[in-house]
């Protein structure tokens, strides 16, 4: 099985959550048959907009762990990354990149390293883990497919966790490669000789360049009020006994 | 048989109110048991997001400010799936940036209204102008084959009454519904009457009551809707906006295109008939009806009264639910008068389906609105057809 679909599960498992309470919201480009191997609630939604139903989720019962899976890459749902992580809306948003769009020819992603499309490709990709720290992410960080324990580690983390969790992992299996190149063994050799792991290390720190080492680890984990905190706190405030507190 | 709820008398405000259109519509989803809004400010619909947020604490209910349109109603579909009703509240520009989760609405057919207080445009446009020109856009704006069902109120008293009406149906029918409102109707302000709760009866979620092991999320009962569940209470359902079987799983094949695609349109066809409601005035003699919806509804009953004092027989056929379009009623009419003429608030857009329902037996006057109102305009616009001999092919613009 996929390890990555492996390594989330037991992430589930280990962190002690209610199977039944982690809903995971995926979206366009990222494959659903990948999440149909898990026996959870799953919605796959339109291309990009996973965090955005995922908010719909968590406000709308917040006892339920949403896990918003993005294979966009943050393209059509940057604005709602960026808001999610200002918010410090409680989701665990894992970004799974395997530097293309999965299923879709050639097509380059942002988060794309140049070198490894067909022309190369002139554009900066994003650094993920910095961006997420920038919007306000209260936990970062990137394993790739071959960091299999940390990566559940990291899940069951992030998933005890309230507020905005961003893990960033590095997956092998572009299709188009696979069948024009024969690249993705490469790609697999590409994380094993130069994937390095450096926890705590500064987001800014860790973009990823073709030259460079790739940069895995814990980047960031700290405290701040979410969504739900903020909402109940000020209302509360204006409206004092009136109000009563939202979710918990 | 399907049985009604009473309303949940904590979102009632019951007794007669001087509420303006917005804040009607806002009333009228409390009353039906709203408890969710993501919604993104916007002129002329700001009204109702402060009246929700004013009344949010009274219900319990929930709202958030979100960063677009689009994820507003990811949202409202997300909060829906958890056993919230859900609404969003919008204006053209918002209403376009929707159309792709409106597919994923009726895709993944989760109830959901969506206020639509219509402005003019093409594009900004200018924010406090009346206008009817998202009409079409409601029936065929998301990509795709799908049916959908819009409502259209001309008072805040109907703001308040469809709204509720809105979320009856997309309740019964899992498909989102939209009250295409427009900037007249939602800044007039008027006397509202709010029955009690035990006379606003609302449509009941339809649950899934089987074993839960054997819950499949798309397996129809015997009028093509498939009943729900929450999301979060074990059942461990997948959906998928990708074409699927009954399990919820995607499977692209032609087969599986049919089996998904078809019992989204039947629903909503095959009850036509329960779905569609007009409100007719004396079109039992008339020569002449004029078919309206919404704001301009109130200027055509003004000129059918004056028609009808100069001895004119005029009737009137008000759209209550706008899509699906009542093509049985007009084409019905279509036999017995001589014309129909049609205000609206654009080019001409609803006028469209008239002519098309009229199957060439009336003439179809189009009459547009204009900075001085309508009435005129369609008093003489009907003096004037009554002089027509015969039918005259395709739709007839009046120019005042």
């Amino acid at each position: 099985m996929n390890p990555f679909i492996t390594a989330f599960a037991k992430g589930i498992e280990r962190s002690g959550v209610d199977p039944i309470k982690v809903s995971v919201v995926s979206d366009i480009p990222f494959d659903p048959g990948v999440v149909n191997h898990l026996h959870i609630d799953f919605f796959h939604t339109i291309r990009g907009r996973a965090i955005a139903f995922g908010t719909g989720l968590k406000l709308g019962n917040p006892a339920l762990q949403v896990v918003p899976i993005i294979g966009d890459l943050v393209t059509l749902g940057g604005n709602h990354f960026v808001h999610a992580g200002r918010r410090n809306m409680d989701l665990l948003v894992i970004c799974v990149n395997n530097f293309v769009y999965r299923k879709i020819a050639g097509e380059l992603a942002p988060s794309i390293p140049p070198s490894f499309s067909p022309y190369s490709t002139f554009e900066e990709p994003f650094n993920v883990p910095h961006l997420a720290n920038s919007c306000g992410a209260i936990y970062t960080a990137r394993w790739t497919a071959l960091h299999t324990d940390e990566l559940t580690l990291s899940v069951s983390e992030a998933l005890k966790k309230r507020g905005f969790c961003v893990i960033e992992v590095l997956l092998p299996g572009p299709n188009y490669y696979r069948r024009i190149k024969e690249i993705e063994s490469d790609l697999v050799n590409f994380y094993y000789e130069n994937s390095v792991i450096r926890d705590g290390e500064d987001p800014r720190n860790v973009g990823i360049t073709p030259e460079g080492k790739i940069v895995v680890g814990k980047f960031t984990d700290k405290e701040r009020p979410t969504f739900i905190d903020s909402y109940n706190a000020q209302l509360s405030s204006v409206l004092g006994d009136e109000f009563i507190p939202y979710g918990g | 048989m399907r049985r009604l709820m009473r309303a949940d008398p904590k979102g009632v405000l019951t007794g007669v109110h001087s509420l303006n259109g917005n804040q009607a519509c806002v009333e009228g989803a409390l009353a039906a048991g709203c408890r969710f809004l993501a919604a993104y400010p916007i002129v002329p619909a700001i009204e109702a997001w402060e009246w929700f947020l004013e009344r949010a604490k009274d219900v319990g209910a929930t709202f958030i400010q979100m960063e677009d349109e689009i994820s507003a109603l990811a949202a409202v579909l997300g909060a829906s799936w958890t056993g919230k009703r859900s609404m969003t509240i919008t204006s053209g520009p918002g209403f376009s940036l929707m159309m792709e989760h409106l597919g994923l609405a009726v895709m993944l057919e989760t109830p959901c209204v969506i206020v639509d207080v219509q402005r003019v445009g093409p594009s900004i446009g200018t924010p406090d102008r009346p206008a009817q020109g998202d009409m079409m856009q409601a029936r065929w704006g998301s990509h795709g084959d799908y049916e959908i069902i819009a409502l259209s109120p001309s008072s805040p008293q109907e703001m308040f009454d469809f709204t509720i009406k809105a979320f009856n149906l997309s309740e019964r029918y899992r498909v989102p519904v939209m009250v295409m409102a427009d900037r007249e109707v939602a800044h007039r302000k008027e006397e509202v009457v709010i029955p009690p709760p035990s006379e606003i009866m609302v449509e009941p979620r339809r649950y899934y009551r089987g074993a839960k092991s054997r819950y499949l999320p798309f397996k129809r009962d015997r009028d093509f809707v498939p009943p729900m569940v929450d999301i979060g209470d074990g059942y461990r359902f997948h959906v998928t906006g990708l074409t699927h079987d009954d399990r919820g799983y995607p499977i692209m094949t032609e087969e599986c295109q049919e089996y998904n695609v078809h019992p989204l349109v039947r629903k909503i066809r095959r009850y036509v008939d329960e779905i569609v409601q007009v409100q007719e005035a004396d079109t039992e003699d008339a020569e002449v009806v004029i078919i309206s919806y919404g704001a301009p509804s109130r200027a055509a009953l003004k000129a059918m009264g004056e028609a009808r004092r100069s001895g004119v027989k005029v009737g009137s056929l008000k759209l209550v639910t706008v899509w699906p379009f009542p093509d049985k009623r007009v084409a019905e009419l279509a036999k017995k008068v001589k014309a129909f003429v049609v205000p609206e608030m654009n080019y001409g857009q609803m006028v469209l389906e008239v002519e098309r329902c009229s199957h060439g037996r009336a003439n179809v006057v189009f009459v547009p609105y204009e900075e001085k109102g309508f009435e005129d305009d369609l008093l003489s616009a009907i003096r004037k057809v009554c002089q027509e001999k015969k039918v005259r092919e395709g739709i007839i613009q009046y120019h005042g």
